[in-house]
């Protein structure tokens, strides 16, 4: 048997109950003599509550009416510290929102890395606007290909560390192939 | 003082180097020097360097016994460290005795100002090719291989266009070379950096795979390519490796692949030649033997990092032990497209340009010459 816990016991005791509770509870009650032990003590302690009421000296209208002035006065102090505009404005306003935006931003850079360019050590070999280059360091040295449309210029690469340029010479009319070989 | 600001500001001045560039065609050579001129080439100071800015041009002469398909200088202001040297090579040359070709040469070299006396430049026969593909010269860059392998390919190439013109007349062969140039221009291209030894991937590119290659394996190929494998990460491709397997009956004594690169949309490009690391490479008839090199490529277009997504190999030189070469045929290029992927041969490329200056009539008459 499930047993009405003691808050509603002793509102029950003191006909506290809404109609629906009141009538449950007296259900329980009909059969259950340990939790009519319960009330029939609550009652007892309800009897006793008036003469100890006039037992002690104490004046309850009158600390009734100084928690409420204290109340009040913390209230009052409350107003006084706070500030008068509102919140939400101007540059406090603007900070938070630079924060969010800031927040966003790290975000969405965090999520969508972009393409990163690695440091380049060591001999470097490579095709340029003007011809081939290579480079160590701050030393470079170029093969060109001057007075050669750009476009016209075939270059190939060679895993073990070369550049070659090849295009038709405009004045010789023959191919011709420069290249740089770091080995 | 004044006389060093003076001296300093003289060290800064352009100084020509007319008079100071040492030309050396050998003994014997099969050419001889009949002219040169240093143009406007001249030497300045850069810090602690001397910027040499060659723009020169020689005239060479075939003195020798047989008619030149092509010829490689060597240029050189200082052997010990980066920018001290280069190359200048001209393939598809059909000079007869006694006639005279020119050779220019545009190159920017360093050298350290601390080097004093003597000349500036020195320019070095580094191979002659003949027509019966025998060759002069010290052959310090393999140009003898190389010159050779042009000449295939010019005769390869050749062929192809005359079969066209036999076939199809003047007017199959203008189509050909319309489609010939129509190729070039299309044809996709990556701009490749290539770094020496570097000795870590930077974490910069981000996680680092295993790629496996792919392979055109031509029939006709004496080499067949097993199993290869690069390590990629981002638009770097470092360290590849390929096993190949000599399926010819002649030992082989070099090697050279091509190697393709895919990018995220499955468009192809030539990212480089990958030539055997091993000098002295001996492969006989059914061995296998690995060809690898220890460097990284990087792979951009328009500025802008490129991914690599697969990677497809092809063999694309050898050579057998007795000097003779083999470089794939055109029905092996256009079989498997690699004619849209891979740059025209330089004798195409003389042809397309010889037509584009010179018209029909001059291409027909040079295919018809020997």
């Amino acid at each position: 048997m499930k047993h009405p816990d003691q808050e509603t016991l002793a509102l029950h005791a003191g006909g506290d109950l809404g109609p629906i509770a009141r009538w449950r509870a007296r259900r329980h009650l009909a059969r259950c003599a340990q939790c009519r032990e319960e009330v029939a003590g609550f009652d007892q302690y309800r009897q006793l509550l008036p003469s100890l009421d006039d037992s002690q000296d104490v004046h309850w209208s009158r600390l009734a009416a100084e928690m409420k002035a204290n109340i009040r006065l913390g209230l009052a102090a409350g107003e006084c510290v706070s500030v008068a505009g509102p919140i939400w404005s101007g540059a406090r306003v603007g900070v938070a929102l630079a924060s969010v935006a800031v927040l966003l931003a790290t975000g969405v850079v965090l999520e969508h890395p972009g393409p990163t360019v690695a440091r380049e050590t060591g001999v470097v070999v490579q095709a340029t606007a003007d011809g081939v280059q290579v480079r160590e360091g701050g030393q470079s040295m170029g093969l060109m290909h001057s007075g050669t449309n750009k476009e016209a210029v075939t270059y190939q690469v060679g895993a073990q560390g070369s550049v070659e340029a090849r295009y038709v010479d405009a004045e010789t009319g023959y191919v011709t192939v420069n290249k740089v070989d770091v080995e | 003082m004044l006389a060093l600001l003076g001296a300093g500001a003289a060290l800064a001045q352009d100084v020509p180097i007319e008079g100071r560039v040492n030309i050396n065609l050998g003994k014997d050579s099969p050419v001889a020097l009949v002219g040169m001129s240093t143009g406007d080439s001249h030497s300045s100071s850069r810090g602690a360097a001397l910027v040499l800015d060659l723009h020169m041009a020689l005239t060479l002469r075939n003195t020798g016994a047989s008619r030149i398909h092509g010829v490689a200088l060597r240029v050189v202001s200082q052997e010990i460290t980066v920018g001290g040297k280069g190359s200048v090579s001209i393939p598809s040359l059909n000079i007869g005795l006694g006639e005279s070709f020119p050779i220019r040469i545009d190159m920017q070299l360093m050298r350290p100002t601390q080097v004093a006396g003597g000349p500036l430049v020195d320019v070095n026969l580094d191979g002659v090719l003949f027509e019966d593909l025998s060759c002069y010269g010290p052959d310090r860059l393999s140009s003898c291989r190389t010159l050779t392998a042009w000449d295939l390919e010019a005769q390869r190439d050749r062929e192809h266009f005359k079969h066209i013109l036999a076939q199809a007349g003047p007017k199959g062969l203008r189509q050909a070379m319309l489609d010939s140039i129509g190729r070039q221009s299309a044809r996709p291209q990556l701009d490749v950096r290539v770094l020496r030894a570097p000795a870590v991937t930077s974490a910069a590119l981000g996680p680092v795979h295993t790629e496996q290659f792919a392979f055109l394996d031509f029939p006709d190929s004496p080499l067949q390519p097993l199993d290869g494998w690069a390590q990629v990460a981002g638009n770097e491709a470092r360290s590849p490796r390929i096993q190949v397997r000599n399926r010819s009956a002649q030992t082989i004594k070099y090697v050279e692949l091509g190697w393709l690169v895919s990018d995220p949309g499955g468009q192809q490009y030539l990212a480089a030649s990958l030539p055997a690391s091993d000098p002295a490479l001996y492969l006989p008839a059914g061995k296998t033997a690995r060809v690898e090199q220890d460097t990284a490529l990087r792979f951009t277009r328009a500025g802008q990092p490129v991914s690599i997504q697969g990677a497809v190999g092809f063999v694309s030189r050898v050579q057998f032990a007795d000097g003779k070469l083999w470089v794939p045929s055109r029905a092996d290029l256009e079989r498997d497209s690699l004619v849209k992927v891979l740059p025209a041969s330089a004798e195409e490329q003389r042809l397309n340009d010889l037509y584009l200056k010179r018209g029909l009539d001059a291409l027909v008459q040079e295919l018809k010459k020997n």
